[in-house]
């Protein structure tokens, strides 16, 4: 006998990466206004002496300030822009039920402006199907130790765990 | 590990954004240390080294009212704009080269010698590096500074400078 289907993208899952995506944007908006205000305090202290010296700070703190801003924002916030929009798909899209022995594999892919995903294989009477799961939910899945899956679009939606 | 992966993985995003901000910046602080004709002293030097900045914040010490700041600069600097030297307020040329930049002078007649050759001495001779023949220092042609007395006043500090 199992449980009802478990989601692997809980609502609070989805309010905490919508929670993550606000922080990150507040966050950034903040560090980039105090770097640009380092710059122009730097350009308002401008003399003929110390042009040249504070013109190099100018463009070291625009240019390693910008950096650290462009990271997090393609990294951490656009990572969970991705993964908010591939729970959004999971949650709506069609699944069907696929029954057998789970296991998640270390097999990759990373889908151009899209999540990394871990490959999923399942044993069934059939033969061996492989699906995919996200990376940040491939821990989650592998530790449930699910006896069927539900499957959007190649990928894990949702997991029964036998009782 | 992953950190320098996603950094290689962006590359082009992370150079292209310092490129810009070294660009930017640069216009900004073009901007930053310039002023208007009216509000500047400009002075060109035709010598080979120049201490450009110490003697522009020398003479910016005693500078005369209305002016918010003086530059000082090698020819070389407006080699391929020769439009910024016209305006020059004071030159100071090696009497070999007066010749050929008489158009920018006031009066060829009135230039002061600033060094001599023969005594090696000179004003502000610690910020320029004078060749060995005589130089002399002259008044723009087309300086807007020549009835208000500032490019004169700042010609008398360069001449006490040490």
């Amino acid at each position: 006998m199992t449980d009802a289907p478990v989601e692997l993208y809980t609502d609070a899952d989805i309010a905490g990466l919508r929670r993550r995506i606000k922080t990150w944007t507040c966050g950034l908006f903040l560090f980039s206004l105090l770097a640009l205000g380092v710059c122009i305090a730097l350009a308002a202290l401008t003399t003929t002496g110390n042009a040249q010296r504070m013109e190099l700070a100018a463009i070291a703190v625009s240019t390693v300030s910008g950096w650290i801003v462009l990271y997090c924002a393609i990294f951490t916030v656009g990572a969970a822009r991705r993964e908010l929009g591939h729970a959004g798909t999971l949650r709506e899209g069609e699944r069907q039920r696929v029954e057998g022995r789970v296991q998640v594999t270390r097999r990759w892919l990373r889908i151009k402006k899209s999540i990394t995903a871990l490959a999923v294989d399942v044993e069934t009477a059939e033969g061996t199907k492989s699906f995919w799961v996200s990376r940040s939910r491939a821990k989650r899945l592998a530790s449930a130790r699910p006896s069927a899956l539900w499957i959007c679009h190649g990928y894990v939606a949702a997991y029964e765990v036998t009782k | 590990m992953r950190f320098f992966k996603n950094v290689f993985s962006q590359l082009h995003t992370f150079v292209l954004w310092a490129l810009m901000s070294a660009i930017f910046w640069g216009w900004i602080f073009t901007l930053v240390t310039d002023a208007p004709p009216a509000k500047k002293i400009t002075v060109y030097c035709y010598v080979p080294e120049i201490r450009d900045t110490e003697l522009a914040v020398l003479l910016e010490e005693d500078k005369p009212d209305g002016i918010k700041m003086i530059q000082v600069h090698n020819f070389e600097y407006v080699l391929f704009d020769m439009g910024n030297i016209e305006n020059g307020d004071i030159f100071i040329l090696p009497a070999s080269q007066i010749g050929e930049y008489e158009e920018l002078l006031l009066s060829k007649a009135a230039g002061v010698k600033v060094y001599d050759a023969k005594t090696h001495t000179g004003a502000a001779a610690s910020y320029l590096g004078y060749t060995d023949e005589d130089y002399y220092l002259f008044l723009g042609a087309k300086s807007v500074h020549l009835e208000d007395g500032a490019a004169q006043a700042v010609t008398d500090s360069l001449l006490e400078a040490p």
